[in-house]
């Protein structure tokens, strides 16, 4: 059996549509879904802190791949529910939203937190609001600072894509695998590092534009 | 900047609304294995020849071609379910799936779901490379011997808790390409596999492996159904009765194998 590069690339190119599709609900629902989290976790509500904190804490402690496979099954094993097959590409978007917003939530904080206080003090002598403070003067400093830590974040993320196949979803690396394994040959493997590679090498251009772009008081 | 982000927040709870809701409600709507007309096979998509991906990119197998015969004849619509091995009883629980039909293995699995008669005979064996000093069970003493995990070569190994614990090393793998891969890099110096697959990979492949005499175990393939899924086993064993009586499932196994290795008719014979 030889191994047709086109047919490759082909099959892998359809493979990292879904890895890209996930890729993309998850940074546009992770994002939003991560400050909210930091909000809790920084509240000076107690209840809500010790919520959030035990949600991050669980969901950076236990293995995204666990958590796919409960957000999946779960519904039928816990609650009995019976699932139907179009489930499972639902159940990988909540379970990686779900786990990034823990990730993006702390990343978030730490931005938010390395903000002097001065600031603060020096916009409510201003007159502005606390909402105000935040979005106007506060955000797009961290933003800036945060930039580097949410690249590396969303580099890891199109690569923990190819966790999907736990619950069924045939993304990049599972098209690699049954290429490779359906023609006893290691390309297929070398194929989804070169779009891997090429994938992140563009978010990491695109990302320190960004950074360039949002450097403006330097 | 503020603008941007706002953007980004507006879209991303738009998302949330259509993908969270949109899906929600086509899953009530479509949820219960009755009403459908699909019949939807779960398999390891890395387990040629039975079902697996072909040069064209497209799953194919004997298994697959004999399950997509049977749903053609029990006129519903064939849908191939590559799943996670690990996964495949929770899949088939929670009715994702309808069936295991992957070069499935009855012995040892009898009590855990609805089978079909056997339709075909298997053992478990040992791949050594060739001109390599293994001839023999006993000569595993002391080497690396791999196996895929959760396979069935995996439980009859487990029977045979002296031959293993003769091993040097007893390794647990994801799939048998790695393991191939091991054995032809030396990094094992034997797998433990499904005859009919090994028997496949050797001849398609051309690698200078050899198959053991002594099997480990002889078995059944058969096809596995969630338990209280007596209903769908019955339709579907009477489908691949036809499918044997009429010389089907002989043509596509000379396909695959070069000669008829299926059992269903010799079985319905002593019934």
């Amino acid at each position: 059996m030889n191994l047709d590069i086109g047919i490759m690339v082909s099959k892998l190119g359809s493979g990292m549509l879904t890895s890209f599709w996930i890729f993309c609900f998850t940074l546009l629902l992770s994002i939003p879904l991560g400050l909210v989290i930091a909000f809790g976790r920084m509240s000076h509500n107690a209840v809500l802190r010790t919520i959030t904190k035990a949600y991050i804490s669980i969901m950076r402690g236990t293995p995204l791949m666990l958590q796919l496979m409960l957000v999946y099954f779960g519904p039928f094993y816990i609650f009995h529910v019976s699932i139907s097959p179009g489930y499972r590409y639902t159940a990988v978007c909540i379970g990686f939203v779900l786990n990034y917003a823990a990730y993006f939530a702390e990343i978030y904080r730490s931005g938010i937190e390395s903000m002097p206080v001065g600031q603060y003090e020096a916009a409510k002598v201003l007159g502005y609001s606390k909402a105000q403070t935040f979005f106007y003067i506060i955000l797009p400093q961290v933003v800036k600072r945060i930039l580097p830590t949410i690249t590396n974040e969303v580099i890891t993320l199109i690569k923990d894509t190819s966790l999907a196949f736990v619950i069924g979803v045939t993304e990049m690396f599972t098209n690699a695998k049954a290429l490779a394994s359906g023609m006893s040959s290691v390309m297929p493997y070398l194929g989804a590092g070169i779009f891997y590679y090429v994938f992140n090498f563009v978010v990491a251009f695109v990302m320190e534009k960004l950074e360039k772009k949002l450097n403006y008081y330097r | 900047m503020k603008k941007s982000f706002a953007g980004i927040l507006i879209l991303g709870s738009v998302m949330l609304a259509l993908t969270g809701c949109g899906k929600e409600s086509t899953d009530s709507s479509s949820s219960g294995p009755a009403d459908k007309n699909t019949f939807t096979v779960g398999f390891d998509q890395d387990f040629p020849p039975m079902g697996f991906m072909d040069e064209d990119g497209e799953f194919t197998g004997f298994d697959l071609e004999l399950a997509a015969e049977t749903a053609k004849r029990m006129g519903l619509t064939i849908k191939y379910q590559p799943v996670s091995w690990d996964s495949k009883d929770m899949e088939l629980k929670s009715g994702t799936i309808d069936c295991i039909w992957n070069g499935f293995t009855m012995n040892g699995r009898e009590n855990a779901y609805a089978w079909s008669r056997p339709y075909m005979e298997n053992d478990q064996v040992f791949v050594v490379r060739k001109g390599s000093e293994i001839s023999a069970l006993s000569d595993l003493s002391g080497k690396t011997v791999e196996v895929q995990a959760d396979s069935s070569a995996e439980a009859a190994l487990k029977d045979k808790q002296e031959l293993t614990a003769s091993f040097g090393q007893y390794q647990t793998v994801p799939d048998y390409l790695t393991a191939l891969m091991d054995l032809e890099s030396g990094a094992a110096d034997a797998i433990a596999m499904d005859n009919v697959v090994a028997s496949y990979q050797i001849k398609t492949t051309k690698k200078d492996f050899v198959i053991l005499d002594d099997p480990i175990t002889a078995e059944e393939y058969g096809i596995g159904f969630a338990k209280d899924n007596t209903k769908l086993r019955d339709e579907v064993q009477k489908a691949l009765d036809d499918i044997a009586a009429d010389g089907t499932a002989k043509k596509i196994s000379e396909k695959w194998f070069g000669k008829d290795i299926t059992t269903i008719e010799k079985e319905q014979g002593e019934n």
